[in-house]
């Protein structure tokens, strides 16, 4: 946890250096949604914070919750579960927002549970399958699938996670799941 | 010392420099242009500003500035030092005026990226034919110092000294590698370098910067410096090193005498006076030489001046800086009131914002704090706590309206570019107008000045040339001779009102409407007679509408107002105008405050809060039952004093949860655009509020009837509502 936010620190403190990005790479953040752990490449966080007051914004997908007041800036935030068609959970004063960085949007994911920064190194992450479901030009935003020891992380890719359509993570997942097996 | 002269990230300072003090000189020659002439103070910052550009603008390599400037500033001098009598003082202001405009349009091309190639020579012989003018027209003692302009001879760069018993004297002889650029440019930083140090500074060859051969001569002889400073030879190695361009620097200590000899040639001066010897300056003036008197400095030009008035120590074009003014005040204009002038800092945008966040951050937290579940414990004694709760709040609060003021600057700026436009204008078509300021002080939103520059300078222009007769035709219908106009500015009921008045002619009512009929824009079936005057009056901001017979430079071609009119719309403004046929007429501009706060209500359903406009509120009604009509197809209406209304229920049409049904619980609003009204549903009113607009998010798709959002004084965000997306 430590380390997690060593690195998150280093993320807000300096812009620059390749050295930073050297010492960030293969490392990522991950959490837990339903029953999978899910990573994103750290230097795409920009913070994690509570979760706070949302303001409902009418007419728009039930994935997003609604804004966030971030120290003056105004965030969307999205419910990760939600997004990925799987059953919604109650939040608690548990509950995270981690705040990403995308192109230079801020938005927050709502997630069930933080779990730790972990290095992957290149040589274990595998492309995501690419039998059943996937042919049909749906999943894209589960870009592979990292090993750490014995289990398995699913890396995201929050460009695609953000505007890509919808689809059910649950059926690649599963897709996925047998596969390792 | 021994880095690489360079000039990339000078360019902006010298910009952003410059263009403070032309714009500070504007100020002031306008200010007195109505006066006889200059007082002294203002000759001496005119002066000090000239001198300053063109010192920068010289080490900036813009040649042309620098000798425009560095005419100007002789100019100045010779009034400075002679107080000539009979100078045209109007003619002056509109030299100075015209040197300003092509510095300024210079330096636009500077910034731009262009080359500086403006062609000074014209505005330059000019000011010679005008200072010849002044000398000649000065008075008889003045004429014995006939001088030419010695910005070619050769001078020696002389720093009038403050000496005291602790004053050593060095001659310093610094010699460059002979592979060495740029050495003038070198041996001028050495010198600037020096100059901390110094009381007195002498060196040779002295016109480094501008003369192109002194590199050469500093090749060939080594540059010569002789300094008069409290400092010890160390200090002087210190500032000057030995670096990869000086080769050797040589210091010997010599005595006074010596150093008042100078160098060997030359007998003409630079002076820098850096403290305090007015006097000497003043001293060594022919015209105001008292034999006897006691001369701290160089016995040289004293002697030699009653000789040779040809080469007083001080001619135009010398550098003569002084750090504090006489004591006394000369004739001259008479005694301004000094208008208040703040003082400013410029401070990166950035920053500003960054600011802006943390107190945001720190309300947030502030609400933590003091509304933290902790608290509720029951038997706690929180009397002292409370009180420093309440200090806390309001700090906090003086703290956000603070960063909200610092988005507001004054109109002054604004205004003076109006001044500036009206004397240019009735100059060239020779009408006497007075121009009179009002409420300059007025703050308003830095985006908002950027807007209505534009449509103000118009504005004023027309007046001018439209609105105020010419002084001929004032005569005849005998009003006072002198045409006014009238710029004011006042903040009311959160808006800016700002107005451009003239005493002229007013408009002409049956000209307007001979010219709309010939453009076909009256309507036939309408007699001219029912016309209002302001529909009348509305005719002018037509596109293509003058009824100006001749096109002059200024005005007539019929662009113009309605560029005003469409300026004025993007920020939310409004014109009205009022006129008065034989006395004037006056344009109003409504303005509001600022784009980016408005005055709201802010209301809640269904436990989300959203904010509305104020203006678009007509009014507030409770409801009963009966009052409503329900369509068969779910549409709703209200009958409110006899008058039907649409009903919009706010929690249906974002189809939430939990909002009231029932119409008597709620509150109904009555909301008007553009002459459509409409009813809003809502649960309950919060209150009133000032409210800063900010986007929503672009990763949110645009939701009908949702303008933007807003951060509330508790850290929450509610959502604005645009009314026109719920009038459709």
């Amino acid at each position: 946890m430590n380390e997690m936010r060593d690195v998150i620190k280093r993320n807000q403190d300096s812009q620059s250096a390749a050295n930073e990005h050297d010492e960030q790479k293969g490392k990522y953040m991950t959490f837990k949604s339903g029953n999978e752990y899910f990573g994103l490449k750290i230097h795409y966080v920009s913070e994690i914070i509570q979760i706070q007051a949302i303001t409902v914004i009418p007419e728009t997908e039930d994935y997003i919750k609604g804004l966030i007041n971030l120290r003056g800036k105004v965030i969307p935030v999205i419910d990760v579960r939600l997004r990925f068609k799987q059953k919604p959970f109650e939040y608690n004063d548990r509950t995270c927002i981690i705040v990403i960085n995308v192109k230079d949007m801020l938005v927050g994911l709502i997630v069930e549970k933080i779990a730790e920064v972990v290095e992957i190194k290149e040589e274990n992450i595998l492309p995501p399958p690419t039998i059943g479901r996937i042919d049909k030009g749906q999943n894209k935003y589960v870009y592979g699938i990292g090993k750490v020891g014995d289990t398995v992380k699913l890396l995201l890719d929050p460009d695609k996670l953000l505007n890509d359509e919808d689809l059910s993570v649950v059926e690649q997942v599963n897709d996925m799941s047998i596969e390792e097996e | 010392m021994a880095e690489e002269f360079s000039t990339d990230g000078m360019l902006d300072i010298y910009l952003f420099e410059n263009e403070q003090l032309l714009e500070q000189l504007q100020e002031r020659v306008l200010e007195q242009k109505d006066e006889e002439c200059f007082d002294e103070e203002s000759i001496n910052e005119i002066f000090r500003t000239m001198h300053t550009i063109k010192g920068s603008s010289g080490i900036m390599m813009f040649d042309n500035i620098t000798a425009i400037s560095h005419k100007l500033e002789d100019v100045f001098y010779y009034l400075r030092e002679y107080h000539p009598e009979n100078v045209p003082h109007l003619e002056l202001v509109e030299h100075v005026l015209q040197v300003e405009d092509f510095i300024s349009s210079e330096m636009a091309k500077i910034r731009d990226g262009s080359p500086a190639d403006g062609d000074a020579t014209d505005i330059i012989a000019e000011l010679d034919k005008f200072l010849d003018k002044i000398k000649n027209g000065g008075t008889a003692e003045e004429k014995e110092a006939p001088r030419q302009n010695v910005h070619v001879e050769p001078k020696q760069f002389y720093i009038a000294p403050v000496a005291t018993s602790a004053s050593r004297f060095y001659k310093i002889y610094i010699t460059f590698f002979p592979e060495t650029e740029m050495v003038n440019v070198r041996a001028y930083k050495c010198v600037y370098a020096l100059k901390e140090l110094a009381e007195d500074l002498l060196y040779s060859p002295e016109d480094i910067l501008t003369d192109e051969r002194s590199s050469d001569i500093i090749m060939e002889e080594g540059f010569r410096i002789l300094l008069q400073a409290q400092c010890k030879e160390e200090d002087i190695r210190e500032v000057i090193t030995v670096g990869y361009d000086i080769q050797r620097v040589d210091i010997f200590e010599c005595k006074a005498e010596e150093f008042l000899q100078g160098f060997d040639f030359g007998d003409q001066e630079h002076v820098i006076d850096l403290d305090s010897s007015v006097e000497d300056i003043e001293a060594r003036n022919p015209a105001q030489v008292v034999e006897g008197e006691e001369l701290k400095l160089s016995d040289e030009p004293v002697e030699k001046k009653p000789e040779k008035p040809e080469k007083p120590a001080i001619a135009p074009g010398d550098f003569v800086i002084k750090s504090r003014e006489p004591g006394k005040q000369k004739k001259l204009a008479k005694d301004k009131p000094k208008s208040e002038k703040a003082s400013y800092i410029s401070v990166n945008v950035k920053k500003m914002d960054q600011l802006m966040e943390l107190i945001g951050e720190l309300v947030i937290s502030e609400s933590v704090v003091l509304q933290n579940p902790d608290l509720k414990v029951p038997g706690l004694n929180l009397n002292s706590f409370n009180k420093a709760a309440a200090q806390l709040s309001k700090i906090s609060t003086d703290l956000q309206n603070v960063i909200m003021s610092m988005r507001m600057v004054p109109l002054t700026n604004t205004f003076q570019k109006m001044n500036r436009i009206v004397f240019d204008v009735s100059r060239k078509l020779g009408k006497d107008i007075e121009f009179e300021m009002i409420g300059e002080n007025t703050e308003v939103d830095k985006n908002i000045i950027e807007h209505i520059s534009d449509p103000l300078m118009h504005l004023v222009r027309n007046a001018v040339d439209h609105g105020i007769e010419t002084n001929e035709e004032r005569l005849d219908s005998g009003k006072p001779d002198k045409g006014k106009v009238t710029l004011s500015a006042k903040t009311e009921a959160g808006k800016v009102w700002i107005s451009v008045m003239d005493n002229g002619k007013g408009l002409d009512r049956n000209k307007i409407l001979e010219k709309a009929r010939k453009q076909g824009l009256l309507d036939e079936s309408r007699a001219e007679s029912d016309y209002t005057d302001k529909e009348v009056y509305q005719f002018i901001i037509q596109p293509g509408f003058s009824t100006n017979e001749q096109i002059t430079e200024y005005s007539g071609r019929g662009v113009g107002m309605d560029v005003v009119v469409q300026n004025l719309q993007a920020i939310g403004g409004m014109l009205d105008i009022e006129s008065t046929p034989g006395l004037g007429s006056t344009m109003n501009l409504k303005i509001p405050l600022t784009l980016a706060i408005i005055d709201g209500i802010v209301m809640e359903t269904a436990g989300s809060s959203f904010v509305m406009e104020t203006s678009v509120i007509k009014e507030f009604v409770r409801v009963k039952e009966e009052m409503m009509i329900h369509e068969p197809n779910g549409d709703e209406y209200i009958m409110i004093r006899d008058e039907c209304f649409s009903v919009v229920r706010l929690g249906e049409w974002y189809g939430m949860k939990g909002y009231k049904e029932s119409v008597e619980d709620g509150v109904m609003l009555i909301l008007e655009l553009e002459e459509k009204k409409v009813c809003l549903f809502v649960d309950k009113l919060v209150g009133e509020r000032e409210i800063v607009v900010k986007p929503i998010p672009s990763y949110i798709k645009k939701v009908k009837g949702l303008s933007g959002c807003t951060q509330l004084g508790d850290g929450s965000i509610a959502l604005i509502l645009d009314a026109g997306g719920l009038v459709e």
